[in-house]
């Protein structure tokens, strides 16, 4: 039998010269002592820093309200529920939180050897083929909070104290079409990159083509899929693993019922691509992106457009949007940008209205926000973000009514709009709770534009239009 | 609650360091460590806290049986350990092997009994080995039954070795259960180990993973043979910061607390055979199954290769209730039983190179049959890392993904392969053996900033922890 009690002695005490026994252990526990002198200060005051310092409630990074206290319950006690959730809140509510997350993403940039045309990968982005056989893929974010916070200033009261803080906290069904992530360094500044998994855009076309047969030819329908900024600014070593959002597109187009009218985004925005047309740090395209869209979705539309020239420019700066989070890259955090947007001439003689769930009008108030933590939520100037339904009012009388069934990449384009329809609803497809048919029939809707990314065209989202029909 | 967590770093253990060197005697201080230990393992399992506890119960109360009956002159200590074993094993097989078998009995013989949904208690596997270690050694008569309750649980519950070992035997803290001393020394060495531990779970083996499930977290059908080899090396990286960083906050914090337990890892990527890996790779466990089953006679004379065969489908399947852990047994088993058949004394003379290569190629494709439990992914691997499926399936030699991932985790590579080689041992000789007074006094100094520095580097990255960004309004 052999005995495994050979137990570890303390360590050899140094041998150094000219030190008996006596002296050598000696200078081991004075300087023992000198060693914890260092780092027991050091660990008392982190733990103190953790317990005294006021606790962050939002994260600016990562756009989410962080976690509260839990409730304690019995049930919830022996589920492991109320231990979990203070472990969860202790961690997560971190004093300064986003300042050290920063810190800590940029000792990691350490890890590895950096130039000037390096590319970061975020995710596991695998082969795709372009001609739509490759589905969307679920990139894993599928639980997310949102936190947004609205500050309309022209709001009934009741409705501002209501949106105000609004914490949406909901299983975001959709899959993305989603491969991953790089961030890329572009002519000096660097750039997040959502990589296109592709996909078919079965459930966008069959959604279509049924609203066209709902509606008829009294509603003219549109399909405007623009691309993400991978489209344009990937490297070239990067194309095996980004399908083209072009092609998807235009496959898309294909099927689609010839009464309705593709407008082609992606070739118009590429036109301007040398322009500031996506932003670096975030997943959306620019105001002015949305500018060049909307103006070709006018000319389809044969409708009035006023010149980006007649607009007020408004500037938001330093602005730094979700890729970088979801990047942890340090060089986007540090190279933030200005986020400009573009306020119509007649802006002034515009209402836009807000409703409740019912559908009820809750109220006027802005289109234009001026947002919290505009750094970071600058993109929640239109609307204040994602709203089931907005309706606007121009000063416009030509007897077109659009309706614009979007994502968030929709909420740039309706501000350009003012001076070409009388009314313009804002629906967003994924919250919109009636039957959305009935509801273009009622309000005596004349246009009716798809705006979703291709990623939702392709991805879950799009299944929810037929939903909308249905429901 | 984890060890490499904020609250338990900052919040438990401070509050369980303050109470502890503030109660006077010993006893006082061992219910400090009877109580936190309860409460950290509380705080994971509110529920099986109580299995924890009756476990403990039922093996000190075996102890006292078999030292009664060892004393007795035809008294039966061996049915009293048999029990005991019996009821340890049944619980870790009700908790943690209940639904593998029951999946296993449904599909070979095509039943359909219910599959039990049972949560595993957090260290149920670490307890209850350290309760059987216990029970043999009291037949055996290695170690006096223990006579107070509250030293037996004290034992088999104290927290820095509870949920992720190393196996601590009875033997080995019996006497510093009783009487200790924790100098400055102790606490100066103990936190100094303790933080390494850390730094080795947050810096390390945290980022090491993140890279492996770009890889291998999702279908791997296309994945490139430079980029399969590259992954699992990684992941073998990975694996070895992960549990020797638990075994040393474990060791640390023991040590803090007056405890010296046995080391866990000893360097093991420098072996030459897959024998004298084993012998430095999670020490605790293969020395249990060295000495409480290899060498307990159960098939006659053909013992000693049935046996090795047993020992290794068990060390596999003490790693989890799945095929892929038992295979991972089984493979080295393998390859321990032809070493034995070569001898050690042809193998020495190999050339070096040769061994070396030999044995990490084995250890490294045997942590591939360690982390893919799905057994599809698990073929898709051995067809990616033997190249077939460049020829089958036209995968990559290389991949711009694999070359990029190199070059952006390049330093902490590195780093993580020469700190898994005996390099801190040989800086520690240098400033503590060989200089002089003002080496000496760099070096210990040194060393304290260091780890303070890699304390507050390790906190400041798990800030990140709870990490879940909200893609607000994505698309």
């Amino acid at each position: 039998m052999q005995s495994n009690n050979n137990k570890k002695s303390h360590p050899a005490a140094p041998a150094r010269k000219g030190l008996n026994n006596m002296k050598r252990k000696n200078v081991e526990y004075g300087f023992s002592y000198i060693s914890l002198m260092i780092m027991i200060p050091v660990f008392l005051l982190t733990a103190v820093f953790l317990l005294v310092f006021p606790r962050s409630g939002e994260s600016q990074i990562e756009k989410r309200k962080l976690a509260e206290f839990p409730k304690f319950t019995f049930q919830s006690y022996f589920s492991g529920e109320f231990t979990s959730g203070v472990t969860n809140w202790y961690d997560d509510t971190v004093p300064y939180r986003d300042d050290f997350k920063k810190m800590g993403y940029n000792f990691k940039s350490i890890f590895g050897i950096h130039t000037e045309d390096e590319v970061k990968i975020v995710g596991s982005p695998v082969a795709v083929v372009n001609d739509g056989k490759k589905d969307s893929s679920d990139s894993g974010r599928d639980t997310k909070t949102e936190t947004k916070t609205d500050t309309k200033t022209e709001t009934k009261t009741d409705k501002s104290e209501d949106k105000s803080n609004k914490v949406n906290t909901e299983k975001d069904e959709y899959k993305e079409a989603s491969n991953g992530l790089i961030v890329v360094k572009h002519e000096g500044h660097y750039r997040g990159l959502e990589l296109f998994g592709g996909g078919s855009g079965d459930a966008y076309v069959e959604a279509l083509n049924n609203y066209h047969k709902d509606l008829g030819d009294s509603v003219q329908i549109y399909s405007m899929t623009p691309a993400t900024a991978s489209e344009y600014y990937l490297p070239e070593n990067f194309k095996d693993v980004n399908a083209s959002q072009k092609e998807t597109t235009d496959s898309i187009s294909k099927r689609l019922d010839s009464s309705i009218k593709y407008v082609d985004v992606i070739t118009e925005l590429g036109n301007h691509s040398a322009e500031d047309i996506y932003l670096r740090t975030d997943h959306h395209w620019t105001p002015l992106g949305a500018y060049y869209a909307a103006r070709e979705f006018a000319k389809a539309a044969g409708v009035d457009f006023k010149d980006i020239s007649t607009y007020s420019k408004k500037d938001i700066p330093n602005f730094c949007g979700t890729l970088a989070a979801w990047a942890e890259d340090p060089n986007l955090f540090n190279d933030s940008e200005t986020f400009s947007y573009y306020v119509p001439s007649n802006y002034d003689k515009c209402t836009t209205y807000y409703y409740d769930t019912s559908l009820n009008d809750t109220g006027t108030g802005a289109f234009f926000n001026q947002v919290g933590n505009p750094e970071s939520n600058a993109y929640l100037t239109f609307m204040g973000g994602d709203e089931q339904v907005v309706k606007v009012e121009t000063n416009v009388r030509n007897g077109r009514k659009l309706m614009i069934v979007k994502d968030s990449y929709g909420n740039a384009v309706p501000g350009y709009l003012f001076g070409s329809f009388e009314s313009i609803y804002v629906v967003d497809m994924r919250y919109f709770n009636k039957n959305l048919v009935n509801y273009i029939k009622q309000e005596g809707v004349t246009d009716l534009v798809f705006t979703m990314v291709t990623f939702s065209a392709v991805g879950g989202n799009a299944d929810n239009l037929d939903t909308l029909r249905t429901q | 609650m984890v060890f490499s967590s904020l609250f338990f770093l900052y919040f438990f253990l401070a509050i369980t360091l303050v109470a502890y060197y503030w109660c006077k005697t010993l006893e006082k201080k061992n219910i400090v460590l009877i109580v936190s230990s309860l409460i950290f393992y509380a705080w994971g399992e509110p529920v099986w806290v109580i299995l924890l506890v009756l476990s403990a119960f039922i093996n000190w109360f075996s102890g006292l049986l078999i030292g009664a009956e060892l004393k007795k002159k035809n008294g039966k200590p061996k049915l009293y350990a048999a029990l005991a074993i019996v009821i340890d094993l049944s619980f870790l097989i009700i908790f943690k092997y209940s639904g593998f078998l029951v999946e296993n009995l449904n599909g070979l013989l095509r039943l359909s009994i219910p599959v039990p949904q049972i949560t595993m208690p957090i260290g149920i596997s670490f307890f209850t080995f350290q309760a059987i270690s216990y029970i043999m050694d009291c037949l055996w008569e290695t170690v006096p039954p223990q006579r107070q309750f509250r030293r037996f649980l004290l034992y088999l519950s104290m927290f820095p070795q509870l949920v992720a070992g190393p196996i601590v035997r009875y033997s080995v803290i019996e006497k510093e259960i009783v009487q200790r001393k924790v100098s400055a020394v102790d606490i100066s060495e103990g936190a100094m180990r303790a933080i390494i531990g850390v730094s080795k779970k947050v810096i390390v083996a945290n980022n090491l993973y993140a890279v492996v499930e770009q890889f291998f977290g999702s279908d791997i059908s296309n994945l490139s043979f430079l980029g399969t080899w590259y992954t699992v090396i990684l992941y073998s990286l990975y694996v070895y910061f992960d549990f020797s960083g638990y075994s040393d906050i474990a060791i640390g914090l023991g040590r803090m607390f007056g405890f010296h337990f046995n080391e866990n890892f000893n360097y093991p990527f420098i072996c030459k055979t897959i024998s004298e890996f084993w012998q430095r790779w999670h020490i605790s466990l293969s020395t249990f199954f060295r000495d409480y089953l290899f060498y307990v006679p159960i098939f006659g004379k053909q013992r000693k290769y049935f046996n090795l065969f047993l020992v290794w489908f068990c060390t596999g399947m003490w790693h989890g209730a799945s095929w892929n852990f038992i295979f991972w047994g089984l493979y080295f088993g393998i390859f321990i039983f032809i070493e034995t058949r070569i001898g050690k004394k042809k193998m020495k003379k190999w050339n070096i190179f040769l061994t070396h290569l030999y044995s990490k190629v084995i250890i490294v494709i045997g942590f591939g049959i360690f982390y893919f439990t799905d057994l599809s992914q698990l073929g898709r691997f051995f067809l990616n890392i033997s190249g077939i499926s460049m020829l089958s399936n036209g995968n990559a030699f290389s991949d711009l993904l694999t070359w990029n991932s190199m070059l952006n985790n390049l330093y902490l590579i590195i780093f993580a392969i020469i700190v898994s080689m005996p390099v801190l041992p040989k800086i520690k000789y240098f400033f503590f053996n060989w200089g002089n007074n003002t080496v000496y006094a760099v070096g210990k100094i040194g060393a304290a900033v260091t780890c303070s520095v890699l304390l507050l580097i390790s906190s400041l990255l798990l800030v990140d922890s709870t990490n879940n960004p909200f893609l607000y309004f994505r698309f």
